[in-house]
């Protein structure tokens, strides 16, 4: 039959590529809502510093004529009128942007910056003009806002803020040079009452030579800061990225989990189903053959298992989140965890317990214990019983001693337990089901946390490991520092 | 003795199960999906629920639909559920008895893949124990 209408389809497009860097110049997004807030809030500190450096110089203007003798002209009236204007404004600025970092709002901060630096640079203009707009430094003042003006703002809004600067200046030189307002200078010198007269060629020159600095300065600080602001974003972009991935990666391998392990607990069941007789009677060598399959196929669920287990903590973030322990519980969680293992094969465990609170990662002190456990009952001859002892010195971290009685281990294949995949001899004839990635993880887990590990062994007599726990990782007031405790492994016999 | 409902996606492992159970004396149903599953218990209401956590569409769909038993269905809340899960606490990212509770894991026990079905058989025998003596749906002791 012919087809009537298109089927659906779905089309996989090759991924995005990250957008590359902007060119300097180019329009730059603010900084995120929340960081432009904070800088509101910052700028209206610094103002209160002017404020009050206003009102100072308007207090020793009420000196009158005191400060003559020093070639100083000073004036109350000027200083204390833009303090209180400014110490009003202020406050309006700074309501407005503690209203903004308390709602963490992603707009606001932007105006209340731009309105708060053009009252500022209106301010400057009438202090250079006061201060005097030749004969003192005071024009330098504008740089100030020049440079944060390239830190908070793009590119195209820092220009702004800084060809404002040079418009008002420009204004005020204009204003003075007619003659609309006279000049001032608080230089008392030559001027007399304070009015100061100049060449005009002169005074075009030095405010040109001002302004070529300003925008030589906008310039330098615009490209720094957007080389800043560039590598900021960069990191919160890498940031982001490692943070989907992990998330990413945590997800893979829970699945990956599922996946592999699934088809193995089919198989356990499905042997399990011949080895119970639940499909008749079987054959004995057919009994023996299902054996060996549900053994095998027991062995690699636990190789699977331990390969993702040392998958995972090798590509583990190094800061795993640590918590408040009871090391005792833990290691009774352990026992417990083991306890069929070792019903089945009658070896007994006897444990010392204690009660110490440290501060480690629970996943990972859970299976290097299981591990340990599992090993000291395994390697146990059947009847056999494994010692466990929790303590801790006066002045040191707390000892974790597993004891077994089993095979042991000749002394000169000690170094070589923690191998990858490696087994010994002795190892694989008593326990076929080894995966021979046990003690690699725990090698991975001690190391990682600082742990201490002594092996002692006399093959026929069994094997024990001695765990030193970092002083750090208690709960009573040590400080948190994972070089602390013994490092690395060592090996007696 | 008692209705069983069996949901996981892998049908070899279920028809396992089942039968397993069945020969313990109870009668079981297989769904190999959540939905099916859903309609299922809304049609016969079963005893238990032995319950898988991934599916191939959804990797938590066990963990909703034991939330979506304990919390908005009237009918299914006091339904014991006995969980199965092939991530464990070996794993970093697994979970264990510890992690049940009324509001994330709200089931009665778990069971870790692969399953020992002598101790499949005893949970469920000692699960459904608990609901007949009218004890709440929570983790088994």
């Amino acid at each position: 039959m012919a087809r009537t209408s298109a089927a659906p389809s779905f089309v996989l497009r090759p991924q995005a590529e990250p957008s590359s860097p902007a060119v300097q110049g180019e329009p730059r997004p603010f900084l995120p809502g929340p960081l432009l807030a904070a800088k509101a809030l910052w700028l209206c500190r610094i103002r209160w510093g002017a404020v009050a450096i206003l009102a100072v110089f308007g207090i020793m203007g009420l000196v009158a004529n005191g400060w003559e003798p020093l070639g100083l002209l000073l004036h109350d009236d000027w200083p204390l009128i833009m303090a209180a204007g400014l110490a009003a404004a202020n406050v309006a600025f700074t309501m407005h942007a503690r209203s903004l970092v308390r709602s963490r709002a992603e707009h606001g901060a932007g105006l209340n910056i731009s309105i708060q630096m053009g009252l500022d640079l209106v301010a400057h203009t009438f202090v250079v003009h006061f201060l005097g707009s030749i004969e003192t430094y005071a024009l330098f003042i504008y740089l100030f806002h020049i440079v944060l003006a390239c830190i908070i703002f793009d590119g195209r809004r820092s220009l702004a803020v800084a060809v404002a600067a040079c418009v008002l200046y420009a204004a005020c030189f204009t204003l003075e040079a007619a003659g609309v307002v006279s000049p001032v200078s608080v230089y008392a010198g030559s001027a007399g009452a304070g009015y100061v007269h100049r060449a005009t060629s002169t005074a075009i020159l030095n405010m040109a030579s001002a302004m070529a600095i300003w925008l030589g300065t906008w310039y330098v600080a615009s490209y720094m800061s957007a080389m800043v602001r560039e590598r900021d974003l960069k990191l919160a972009e890498t940031n982001r990225r490692l943070v989907a991935v992990q998330k990413e990666r945590t997800r893979h391998l829970l699945r990956t989990t599922h996946e592999l392990k699934a088809p193995f607990a089919a198989i356990h069941a499905n042997t399990q189903l011949l080895l119970k007789g639940h499909c008749g009677e079987l054959a004995e060598k057919a009994h023996a053959i299902v054996l060996r399959i549900a053994a095998r196929s027991r062995r690699l669920t636990r190789e699977i298992q331990a390969m993702l287990q040392l998958a995972n903590l090798r590509s583990e973030a190094e800061d795993a989140p640590l918590e408040e322990l009871d090391l005792g519980a833990l290691i009774e969680e352990s026992m417990a965890h083991v306890e069929p293992m070792a019903m089945e094969r009658r070896v007994s465990v006897e444990y010392n317990p204690c009660s110490l609170r440290i501060r480690s990662v629970r996943g990972h002190l859970r299976m290097l214990l299981d591990n340990l456990l599992s090993n000291a009952v395994s390697y146990s001859h059947e009847g056999g019983d494994v010692f466990i002892e929790c303590k801790r010195a006066a002045g040191a971290g707390p000892t974790v001693t597993i004891e077994d009685h089993g095979i042991g281990i000749p002394e000169h294949k000690l170094p070589l337990i923690f191998n990858e995949h490696y087994r010994t001899n002795e190892a694989a004839r008593f326990n076929k089901e080894s995966s021979g990635l046990g003690l690699t993880i725990v090698k991975h887990i001690a190391q990682q946390h600082g742990i201490g590990m002594r092996v002692e062994s006399r093959v026929g007599e069994g094997t024990t490991f001695v765990l030193q726990i970092p002083r750090s990782s208690c709960v009573d007031g040590y400080s948190r520092k994972r070089e602390e405790g013994a490092h690395g492994l060592s090996h007696g016999g | 003795m008692a209705y069983l409902m069996v949901v996981d996606d892998d049908e070899d492992f279920a028809n396992a199960a089942a039968t397993v159970l069945r020969e313990a004396g109870h009668e079981v149903d297989i769904h190999l999906e959540v939905e099916t599953a859903t309609d299922g218990m809304e049609q016969r209401r079963p005893d238990l629920v032995v319950l898988d956590v991934m599916f191939p569409e959804d990797s938590t769909a066990g963990f909703t639909l034991a939330r979506t038993m304990r919390h908005y269905n009237d009918e299914l809340k006091g339904i014991p559920i006995l969980m199965l899960t092939a991530v464990n606490m070996k794993m970093p990212l697994g979970f264990s008895e510890n992690d049940i509770d009324d509001h994330w894991l709200p089931v009665s026990d778990f069971v870790e893949k692969p399953v020992d079905f002598d101790v499949l058989k005893s949970k469920v025998a000692a699960l459904l124990k608990r609901a007949a003596s009218g004890a709440p749906s929570e983790k088994a002791q």
